[in-house]
């Protein structure tokens, strides 16, 4: 498998601000990629630098195989780019940005008429003809999709995609994401988890400028992802609850509202053995007892939540 | 089609359908209009509203001629609508850069140098057509208004003023890629042609700068003498400088 985006030892300083310190990272060609993050992890500094917006303090980043360091026309004309938040021209109409997007890649002819046609589609604006000073922001987010597939781009980079759309506009987003798999890869920033459990094949964590996790989702949940037990017992859940707390195996114990405990547990046969012990010791009725599932926000919050208030 | 050519045809329609394409037309418009009927009565004017003699304001106030309205012409040109151009064009780049227009355009095929120069050339042109059109519109008025209207002095006046204007144009350019507020660089655009003015009071380099180009409308339209030849080669060669040094300075900032 062929690399993308290849990054390595990226480190990008702004005074005295270390805003990515030493990023290694890998991303595949052909997949989707979750590049995930809270705010003020470097999210958007990582994009800027990979689309020749900003130059790296140190290191060495690759797109498509060459160096992005000149950021000459053959890399540009083989990516497409959604900014966080997307300036338009707002006296154009939709259609005459994609036209212009076109343009500038040297489309022309009917090629560019029929990538206009197929995008305005996708974006669901074949019929708007209003000026984009008149779009919200969810119309202009999915014209920003499209104006950054204008030219059938190898590699699509996309900052916060989905941030600040109502979910019906993140939905459409998505969807337009999802539906480019195989076809492009797709290398996108976000702090919505959910957005990358949706769509994703692969993600990388960046917290503080680092990357402190990177692999295929499924893999970073079982490496990552802290095992959860989930128990239910007739009654004297709370007393079960209290019990459980104090056992060296148990990391965090929950009391759902439907009554049934969440139990994080850094031993999983430990716990296996000791919860029936403890259920036992006071005549409790079991009810259920099973593993509970990992997300990514159990693996995100084990990563970057310590230390935050 | 590269994109360079797109983003030429970008700011030509873009001037035509925002509020650029009323601005310095229409300022330059009213000039043109005005300027003549203003030369021609402006003498009737003071007699209605003086409390003199007439012989006393004959005597102040020779009757106008076509120079006159020229002298209008150029005296507009080199005030408000230099001043104008200051203003709308020290937001030139930074506008794009704030509205993040930029990022969208600099992130496919069209180097940051394509960016300046497209800029530079169209407004180029614009000021170009403007300028011809005021002129001739002036010239219209004033033989019109006063019969006889020589071109020569409109024309040298007016081609010295376009001149100085792409020159601006050019300084704009570069201080609109150095301030991201186009208030700031109107600011020091108007710092310049203060500076300007007052260099003017060497001979030494108004015959052989760009300085000469700050009084020459004003002389040419009065029908005197001026030597155009190198105020006019420094400022052609000071503009490029200046478009290239903005082109340079664009390449190197980070967006």
């Amino acid at each position: 498998m062929k690399a993308a985006i290849q990054i390595t030892g990226l480190t990008k300083v702004f005074g005295s601000k270390r805003a990515l310190d030493g990023v290694d990272l890998i991303v595949e060609e052909g997949s989707i990629f979750g590049f995930l993050g809270p705010n003020g992890a470097g999210k958007t500094t990582t994009l800027r630098v990979l689309t020749g917006l900003a130059r790296p303090t140190s290191g060495r980043v690759r797109i498509l195989g060459r160096d992005v360091a000149g950021a000459d026309d053959e890399v540009r004309q083989r990516i497409g780019f959604l900014p966080d938040v997307p300036g338009f021209y707002d006296w154009m109409t939709a259609r005459e940005f994609l036209r212009f997007a076109g343009g500038l890649f040297g489309l022309t002819g009917s090629l560019l008429d029929e990538r206009v046609a197929v995008l305005l589609d996708l974006a669901g604006l074949t019929d708007v003809s209003t000026r984009i000073g008149g779009f919200s922001r969810g119309m202009k987010q999915r014209l920003g999709v499209a104006q950054a597939l204008v030219n059938a781009p190898k590699l699509l980079m996309l900052d916060e995609p989905t941030s600040a759309l109502d979910p019906i506009g993140r939905k459409d987003v998505l969807d337009m994401l999802a539906s480019l798999r195989g076809r492009t890869t797709v290398f996108f920033s976000t702090h919505i988890l959910s957005d990358v459990e949706r769509i994703c094949d692969t993600v990388a964590i960046l917290d503080a400028g680092k990357v402190v996790a990177h692999g295929p989702i499924d893999d970073l949940k079982a490496r990552y992802g802290a095992q959860k037990v989930i128990v239910e017992v007739d009654e004297g859940a709370e007393w079960l609850a209290g019990e459980v707390g104090r056992a060296p195996w148990a990391s965090t114990v929950t009391l759902t509202e439907d009554g049934a405990i969440e139990i994080a547990v850094s031993d999983a046969r430990a716990a296996r053995c000791g919860l029936p012990a403890i259920v036992a010791s006071r005549g409790l009725a079991l009810r259920r007892m099973e593993a509970g599932e990992v997300d990514l926000e159990d693996v995100f919050v084990e990563l970057v939540g310590g230390g935050r208030s | 089609m590269n994109g360079f050519t797109a983003f030429v045809r970008k700011e030509a329609t873009e001037i035509l359908r925002t509020w650029r394409i009323l601005v310095l037309p229409g300022i330059l418009l009213f000039f043109a209009i005005t300027g003549p009927v203003m030369a021609r009565f402006t003498p009737e004017i003071l007699k209605a509203v003086a409390d003199m003699p007439a012989a006393a304001i004959k005597a102040l106030i020779p009757d106008p001629t076509y120079l006159d309205s020229y002298g209008q012409w150029a005296k507009n040109l080199s005030q408000i609508g230099l001043f104008a151009l200051i203003i709308v064009y020290g937001g030139i780049v930074s506008s794009e850069r704030k509205s993040g227009t930029a990022v969208l355009v600099l992130t496919k095929p069209v180097s940051r140098s394509a960016f300046i120069a497209a800029k530079a050339l169209v407004h180029a042109a614009f000021l170009t057509v403007i300028v011809t059109a005021g002129t001739l519109v002036t010239w219209g008025g004033t033989a019109l208004t006063f019969g006889s209207a020589p071109v020569a002095p409109l024309l040298d006046s007016a081609f010295s003023w376009l001149v100085f204007a792409l020159l601006f144009l050019s300084l704009m350019t570069l201080l609109s890629v150095a301030l991201p507020s186009q208030a700031g660089a109107a600011g020091v655009g108007i710092g310049v042609y203060a500076l300007l003015a007052i260099a003017g009071l060497s001979k030494t380099l108004t015959l052989y700068t760009p300085v000469g180009l700050s009084s020459a409308p004003s002389v040419l339209a009065s029908g005197k003498h001026f030597a155009l030849l190198w105020p006019v080669l420094s400022s052609v060669a000071l503009s490029v400088a200046l478009v290239a040094a903005a082109a340079w300075l664009f390449s190197r900032q980070e967006l």
